[in-house]
């Protein structure tokens, strides 16, 4: 069976930082960010980048449809 | 017309529900987190559709004083801020309160005092029960513990404001304004077409001219004024009363909560009772009037009372004033921006209350 490979984009100034989608994740790739956005919230990040298995986890319980999940098979 | 179901964020549902209750006019000003209010509505740009204007202010203060102008004219008209905006709103909804005009107000409240956080709190409570700006007045203040009744709210603050020539408050908060829930959302109404017999629209020649104003040079003049809104505000206390009890009926104990506060003490009265604690909820959705009537008959029943409220403990003086000594009343609650969890609350009655 083909492996997956995911990758996460977040639309950082619709993020509020509700820390849903860093629980959801199965892996560890999503942290909160040190920095806040436009609208003052701490936004969350693909800190772990590697460790996406392109579950979309985060992307279904995102409360605002902030986060776009892509898969590749490799 | 059959309600629409929506999913959408509590700022998100007061702006279509303003909409939709055919208001006239909406002055803000962004800041976290009720600027989805302004979005939306600047979005939707309903002058097209409605006619109702949107119109972002050069400050809090310019917003409040629109509406007082709006409110003037007999039309329905309303704002929205978070904590330290409604802070800058003070003197203009004084002198609204003074005029005796009705219009909205939505408080999507933050951590304080000051710029605080922008996370939900509940600590503009002395502010918007107690007074906020200054003069002896009050607004109705109406607490929404969902979504759904940030958009009822809308038409229910316009009905109240109008029916008693009062401003109204939605005091919301951080959490609810962020939260993503179903709303059914009602069909559109139509804007005013006729005006209060009080509202300067113009002298027609068959009465005197309206004058809208707060200010009474003659001390007697304005003392009998007071007296007047002072039986106002008792009539809106005899008949505007509103709450919701969850499991009273055999409670013996209760937590006294509102808004975001009151859905965390929902689950605590399911978790307390699992554990065998006989606990209810009683929610004020109207916090002026507040429901101290029925709170006092409680004390028959109830052996001590947890007020839970993110603050320092303000509700908790309107509650020990209901219960005036008859049985053992406590605050809990976190400050700062940080919501109670629910095992939270139930570990402090058996503290504060039970053990206590």
């Amino acid at each position: 069976m083909a492996k997956i490979k995911g990758s996460i984009v977040v639309n950082v100034e619709k993020c509020k930082g509700c820390e849903v989608c860093m629980v959801s994740c199965p892996t560890g790739t999503i942290a909160m960010a040190k920095e806040v956005n436009g609208k003052g919230y701490y936004y969350a990040y693909p800190a772990n980048p590697e460790m996406c298995i392109g579950c979309a986890s985060c992307a279904m319980v995102c409360p605002d449809g902030v986060i776009t999940v892509y898969k590749t098979k490799i | 017309m059959e309600k629409e179901l929506r999913l959408m964020k509590g700022n998100e549902a007061v702006a279509e529900a303003a909409i939709r209750a055919g208001v006239d006019g909406y002055f803000g000003y962004p800041i976290t987190p009720q600027s989805e209010i302004l979005e939306y509505l600047m979005e939707a740009n309903p002058a097209e559709s409605t006619g109702m204007v949107v119109l972002q202010a050069e400050s809090e203060v310019a917003a409040i004083n629109m509406v007082y102008g709006g409110a003037a004219c007999g039309k329905k008209v309303m704002t929205s801020s978070s904590s330290p905006g409604i802070s800058l709103k003070q003197e203009g909804i004084s002198y609204i309160a003074g005029a005796e005009l009705p219009c909205l107000i939505v408080n999507v409240v933050r951590g304080g005092p000051g710029l605080g956080t922008i996370q939900p709190a509940q600590s503009d409570y002395f502010q918007s029960v107690k007074g906020g700006g200054h003069g002896d007045y009050h607004l109705i203040v109406l607490a929404p513990a969902s979504v759904q009744e940030m958009a009822d709210f809308v038409d229910l603050g316009f009905e109240l404001a109008f029916k008693y020539r009062n401003p109204v408050l939605m005091l919301s908060d951080g959490a609810i304004g962020q939260m993503m829930e179903k709303v059914y959302l009602g069909p559109q109404k139509e804007r005013l077409k006729v005006f209060a017999d009080w509202a300067t629209t113009g002298k027609p020649d068959t009465r005197d001219r309206n004058i809208i104003t707060s200010l009474d040079l003659d001390p007697n003049g304005q003392e009998i004024f007071n007296h007047k809104l002072q039986e106002k505000y008792n009539v809106i206390r005899e008949n505007e009363v509103r709450f919701e009890e969850f499991q009273t009926g055999d409670a013996e104990y209760l937590f006294v909560a509102y808004g975001t506060s009151a859905r965390v003490c929902q689950k605590s009265v399911q978790l307390a009772r699992e554990q065998g604690i006989k606990v209810g909820l009683l929610r004020p959705i109207t916090l002026f009037p507040f429901p101290t009537k029925r709170i006092n008959e409680l004390t028959g029943q109830i052996k001590g009372i947890l007020s839970v409220e993110m603050s320092a403990g303000q509700m908790i003086e309107d509650v020990l004033l209901a219960v005036n000594g008859k049985i053992p009343v406590r605050h809990f609650g976190r400050l700062g921006g940080i919501v109670t969890t629910p095992e939270e609350v139930v570990e402090n009655l058996k503290t504060n209350i039970i053990g206590g």
